[in-house]
């Protein structure tokens, strides 16, 4: 157990290492010149000096990128391009508890939707109330969600014109706008949870050990929450790392339409106006949030699967 | 002179064939899979020659109205007519022209992004999974990382990053070759991990064995005797792949790193229509519905496929 946690924490650090080094690489080669572009129009050959100087950029490629390491290490994420002389966490600051409470909201709710229906279906199995439920939630799962977002606009739209309840269209802060954006982020993971569950429930329900508890004449509502659901729910578990992955991409997407000011809209925001320590900071936090996400997931199959416990 | 045809031969075309019929017989039996395959070779089809002939439908001087990129300043804004079939977007360009080009160009990119996919991917993962050592390490590594990268954010990425070059040096071809290239460089790994897995398993098969024992090339081992058994894994990946594909070109596109006015795609189309969604419903609509049916279309074709070709799976 132990070295298996040494194990991935060594590789998540690799993992993480050769991000940063990839996403400097690129940034590194991009086109353009970050300190004229900064400067706007202005001719001054002194403050021009500075600025190179003070982002860094007179030095070497390994230099860059050795010094941002380092200052990586003390939580220093540099400045800003777009504002100069800003830090750039002063920005990150206000993006991630909004991106965090999105993606939690998203992923409670895709659980909440998606574990009862597929535990729903599995008991039904190739009854009609199956293949629907089924084919609903593939759709939920395959729909991209710009096409579902236009979609539940125009239902909102509707209901405004008559006058009924309605919701705001973008927008983030008070609890109405939480709506649309989660729903929209949690369809597609929802979609996949319920189509897992079902799987997995029909799975468990051939065991011996379900036969076995059928046997000895235990009741059905016991068998099924203490001999199927527990077993069935390993599955599901294992996908928490990738489904979160899933909410932190289709955040970038769900962000943007919505103007939710979120990390997923800085990311794009920052890559558009070539500010590209934010590009760098925004690219590291996620991936630290799907590789700590995995690592999560790992541990805690080991605590929900005790044949993986052995060593 | 007569031609000697061994027995060992006979058997083996006829089983060959078998096996064909065999697939196709249970593709066929799948109505979704084989609707959905009849669905996309319609779309492709359509992509190809539905531009021209559109046009063509229109005597020569009234043609380049429906080229879609032409601004018919009487159609802004207007409802489907005999003259603009699904009517025109804000700026009177034609929206059947327009969403007949982004369907050729979301084709267009999942098939370069799926060859690219399938001859470094897929190649690189048959050597691996056989040869093992340094390269094996090497590889699997960097796909490791690649995964790590979450979604579509290195693709975002190296668009942003080269896509102002790309077009300046080579045009809207260079832009769309470079979205292609950014979209594989996060979906090969997946690629590289089916293929690496199933050679690892396929080569300690009796017969990899029995042709290495009677020593037989390494190339002849790996065309001859693992390929045509992962083959089939490749065939239905890169299938469902093309579904996720589909919508990350649209994704692109639809941040503004993608494809670019004046040219065309799925997912700008839908966002150029996104702010009058609610005077023009229409004009949102027809883009929505094709991609989804596009991704539907792949998913439940790349389900048939499995279901048809999987070895496993002959019962």
């Amino acid at each position: 157990m132990q070295r298996l946690l040494a194990q991935r924490a060594i590789s998540l650090v690799f993992v993480l290492f050769s991000i940063t080094f990839l996403t400097f690489l690129v940034l590194y080669l991009a086109p353009g010149d970050p300190v004229r572009q900064m400067m706007g129009g202005r001719q001054d050959p002194v403050r021009y000096e500075f600025l190179r100087h003070l982002y860094g950029l007179d030095k070497p490629f390994l230099e860059q990128y050795g010094n941002y390491l380092w200052k990586l290490l003390h939580g220093d994420l540099g400045l800003s391009y777009k504002y100069p002389e800003r830090p750039v966490w002063d920005l990150l600051q206000r993006g991630v508890p909004v991106s965090l409470q999105l993606g939690m909201m998203a992923l409670a709710l895709s659980l909440l939707v998606g574990i009862p229906t597929g535990i729903y279906a599995s008991l039904r199995q190739n009854k009609w109330q199956d293949t629907g439920i089924m084919a609903l939630m593939l759709t939920l799962y395959s729909i991209p969600s710009f096409v579902l977002i236009p979609i539940l606009w125009l239902i909102d739209v509707w209901l405004y014109q008559n006058k009924l309840p309605s919701l705001p269209i973008a927008g983030w802060g008070n609890p109405e706008n939480y709506v649309m954006p989660v729903m929209v982020l949690a369809a597609a993971s929802a979609g996949f949870i319920a189509r897992l569950t079902r799987n997995s429930m029909l799975e468990v329900m051939r065991q011996d050990y379900v036969r076995t508890a059928r046997a000895k004449g235990l009741r059905e509502s016991t068998i099924l929450r203490r001999h199927i659901f527990r077993n069935a729910m390993i599955p599901i578990l294992t996908v928490l790392g990738p489904a979160s992955a899933f909410l932190v991409t289709g955040a970038f997407v769900v962000e943007n339409l919505f103007a939710i000011p979120g990390i997923g809209y800085l990311a794009v925001q920052s890559i558009g106006q070539r500010d590209y320590p934010v590009v760098l900071a925004t690219t590291l936090l996620l991936a630290i949030a799907v590789v700590v996400m995995n690592l999560v997931t790992d541990i805690a199959y080991t605590f929900a699967d005790p044949r993986t416990r052995e060593t | 002179m007569s031609v000697i045809v061994e027995p060992a031969q006979v058997i083996a075309e006829t089983t060959a064939q078998t096996r064909r019929r065999g697939f196709l017989a249970r593709l066929s039996k799948n109505r979704v899979a084989f609707v959905s395959g009849i669905f996309i070779v319609t779309l492709v089809l359509l992509s190809l020659i539905g531009p021209t002939v559109y046009q063509q439908l229109l005597p020569p001087e009234q043609q380049q109205w429906r080229d879609g990129i032409f601004q018919d300043y009487d159609a802004i804004n207007a409802n489907p007519s005999a003259l603009h079939w699904l009517g025109a977007d804000y700026l009177g360009r034609d929206n059947f022209a327009r969403l007949l080009g982004a369907i050729r160009i979301s084709l267009l990119v999942a098939g370069v992004v799926e060859l690219i996919n399938i001859g470094f991917g897929g190649i690189l993962g048959l050597m691996a999974g056989y040869r093992g050592g340094m390269w094996d390490i090497l590889f699997s590594r960097l796909a490791d990382m690649l995964f790590a990268f979450p979604g579509l954010l290195l693709a975002i990425l190296i668009a942003a990053v080269f896509g102002s070059v790309a077009r300046d040096v080579f045009g809207s071809t260079g832009r769309l070759l470079l979205v292609a290239a950014a979209l594989s460089l996060v979906s090969w790994p997946l690629m590289f991990r089916f293929v690496r897995g199933e050679t690892l398993s396929v080569k300690k098969e009796d017969y990899v064995t029995a042709a290495q024992s009677i020593g037989a090339r390494v190339t002849r081992i790996l065309f001859r005797h693992i390929l045509p058994n992962v083959l089939w894994l490749v065939i239905v990946a890169a299938t469902l792949d093309v579904a996720s594909v589909i919508v990350n070109e649209a994704t692109l596109s639809l941040l503004g790193l993608g494809i670019e006015e004046p040219g065309t795609s799925l997912g700008l189309m839908i966002f150029k229509a996104k702010d009058k969604l609610q005077q023009y419903p229409l004009q949102i609509f027809f883009p929505a519905l094709t991609i989804t049916l596009l991704v539907l279309a792949f998913s439940f074709l790349g389900d048939g496929l499995r279901d048809a070709l999987d070895p496993t799976n002959q019962g």
